[in-house]
């Protein structure tokens, strides 16, 4: 479903992609580990079209994407749902799920795909006339998701979505990630809770300065020494795990 | 620190409070003050508000959606007051629209001249934006990192309008007889007819930004842009149109008030920058950024406006809109609305 190849990127004159090779196969869950400042977001930035791609190419579903217009990448079904923070705090939850479902042309879909988001997350339902600057962390997460869910995406990537909730609400969005993969979406995780992202995912890729160091099924990464070592510097505590 | 922070915003309304009721006080022991002239500066006031409030929101809407104050916006009003007087002209003068309606009234030309002075400083707006402000945000990475390139540019573009409008134009004061019939009278206060327009067309308009912003996707669209372009980018808005979008808007609405103010006065090439640094004065009052509070910023520069000119003195009318602007700057200085919606943690 989505494949990169030797992909380079960076900001401005940083160069923070060396050469990474991914691919994300329909319908699975794909978790990308990496310690801070390796490059995990870049990756979907560029795949999401904010950040230039300077070499290699992003295939989905069979096309090039990489340097197309955000918009155009979003109508072809590749979105990537930010961290719980970068929702509109001003609007009311409705409104900002209804800004999922932008590039929808027809009211019908769109109030259908509402209707399917407060199914999977129905804490939504109870607050959707609430201003989103009011919701809880997990809250703000799971309608960051759920607008994801809004555009009616092949695929979908997560940037941390346990980045700064309490374990009972990650265990919970991570079932309902399950969930969404059940229903026929492909999702790509990435995270920096390597033990909840491994349970969940089918496969895992490992990425350290820029390239992808580890890959392999994700039962064998988690006892994985270079795993370990990925996120340590080699040796001492497992924190993180 | 979070308890004091509180007692500052309680002080600070309080402060506001006493500072209108010594104002208050002070005019109300004018001699000029009575019930008619009250209802009179009341009206006006309100009718000056709003116009100031329209060309406040299109510096606020500018502000939010591209990141940038736009000092050339006073332009904008100055060319649109002289496409509808040139509209107006070419109609009326040129006796065309009696080949079309025989029996018309001026007014019929005068809506057409407000209809495109609107739409044609809308395109203008965006080819501005498109041909001339876009290629400099490429170079300086963006409409929020380019700023101060693109304010000292905002100056620059109004000294060309400016000219370009001297060449077309000539520096003289044009008058505009728009023929709207005779005054009316509203409780007692006879009021010319281009008043009544101004106070019925602003608030039409301002309804209709209101109910655009609020009620239909493209307004949805416009408020997400004006928050973030990146989470925008994300959800599948085309946020370079939509900042083109918001440009034109902005621009339009300075347009119609050049032609709603155009009768009132008259018609010259620099009667865009004293309205800019009025407008300016409305958004700071009203809270900068904030559209409501650009409107309501407009009526209270309005008032304050014509009541000193009526109550105090008429010959330093131009000064009271910023000595109400230091005010709030040093009271209130987030102004009436200018408090920003934060995350919670």
């Amino acid at each position: 479903m989505l494949k990169i190849n030797n992909l380079v990127s960076g900001y401005g004159s940083v160069q923070i992609l060396n050469g990474a090779n991914m691919k994300v196969d329909n319908q699975s869950i794909v978790a990308l580990l990496g310690g801070n400042g390796t490059g995990k977001s870049t990756i979907l930035k560029a795949c999401s079209g904010i950040i230039r791609t300077w070499k290699g190419s992003i295939n989905f579903n069979g096309e090039d994407i990489q340097n197309l217009p955000p918009h155009n990448i979003v109508e072809k079904g590749l979105v990537q749902v930010t961290q719980g923070k970068d929702v509109f705090p001003a609007m009311t939850v409705l409104e900002n799920l209804r800004l999922g479902g932008f590039t929808l042309k027809s009211k019908q879909t769109l109030n259908d795909n509402i209707e399917k988001v407060f199914n999977y997350f129905p804490r939504l339902n109870e607050r959707k006339s609430q201003l989103a600057a009011t919701l809880s962390g997990g809250e703000l997460q799971m309608l960051c998701i759920g607008r994801g869910l809004m555009s009616n995406p092949k695929m979908i990537m997560l940037d941390e979505p346990s980045a700064a909730l309490a374990p009972q609400i990650v265990l919970d969005i991570f079932k309902n990630i399950n969930k969404i993969r059940k229903d026929g979406l492909t999702v790509l995780v990435v995270e920096q809770n390597v033990r909840m992202a491994l349970l969940l995912a089918d496969y895992g890729y490992v990425i350290k300065d820029g390239v992808i160091n580890v890959e392999g099924e994700s039962k064998k990464l988690m006892y994985d020494e270079s795993v370990k070592d990925s996120y340590l510097g080699g040796g001492g505590t497992t924190a993180n795990v | 620190m979070f308890k004091g922070f509180k007692l500052t915003r309680k002080l600070e309304n309080t402060l506001m409070l006493v500072f209108t009721l010594i104002f208050l006080g002070y005019i109300s022991m004018s001699p000029d003050m009575n019930l008619e002239s009250l209802k009179g500066v009341l009206i006006i006031g309100i009718t000056v508000g709003i116009i100031y409030g329209l060309v406040a929101v299109g510096i606020s809407l500018i502000y939010t959606g591209l990141d940038v104050v736009n000092f050339s916006h006073g332009e904008f009003f100055m060319l649109g007051a002289f496409t509808g007087l040139t509209v107006y002209n070419f109609l009326i003068d040129g006796e065309l629209i009696y080949a079309i309606f025989p029996d018309a009234y001026g007014w019929v030309g005068y809506v057409i001249g407000l209809f495109f002075a609107f739409v044609i400083m809308g395109l203008f707006g965006v080819l501005i934006e498109r041909v001339f402000l876009r290629p400099l945000t490429k170079k300086g990475g963006g409409y929020t990192v380019a700023g101060m390139g693109i304010i000292i540019c905002g100056f620059g573009l109004s000294v060309v309008l400016l000219n370009l409008a001297y060449i077309i134009w000539n520096p003289t004061a044009h008058p505009f007889h728009a023929d709207l019939g005779l005054p009316i009278n509203i409780g007692g206060v006879t009021l010319p007819m281009t008043y009544l327009w101004m106070l019925v067309t602003g608030f039409t308009v301002a309804g209709a930004l209101y109910f655009f912003l609020n009620k239909t996707k493209m307004g949805l669209g416009v408020r997400a842009v004006a928050h973030s372009k990146v989470i925008s980018n994300l959800v599948g808005i085309n946020v370079p149109l939509y900042i083109s979008i918001i440009f034109g808007i902005a621009c339009a609405l300075a347009g119609l008030a050049g032609t709603l103010v155009g009768p009132t006065y008259q018609v010259v090439v620099y009667m865009g920058y004293i309205i800019l640094l009025k407008a300016f004065a409305s958004a700071v009052v009203g809270g900068f950024g904030s559209l409501p509070g650009a409107i309501v910023g407009g009526f209270t520069v309005g008032l304050f406006e014509t009541s000193c000119a009526f109550f105090i003195s008429g010959s330093h009318k131009d000064a009271y809109a910023f000595l109400l602007m230091i005010v709030v700057l040093l009271i209130k200085p987030t102004g009436f609305f200018g408090v920003q919606v934060k995350m919670k943690a």
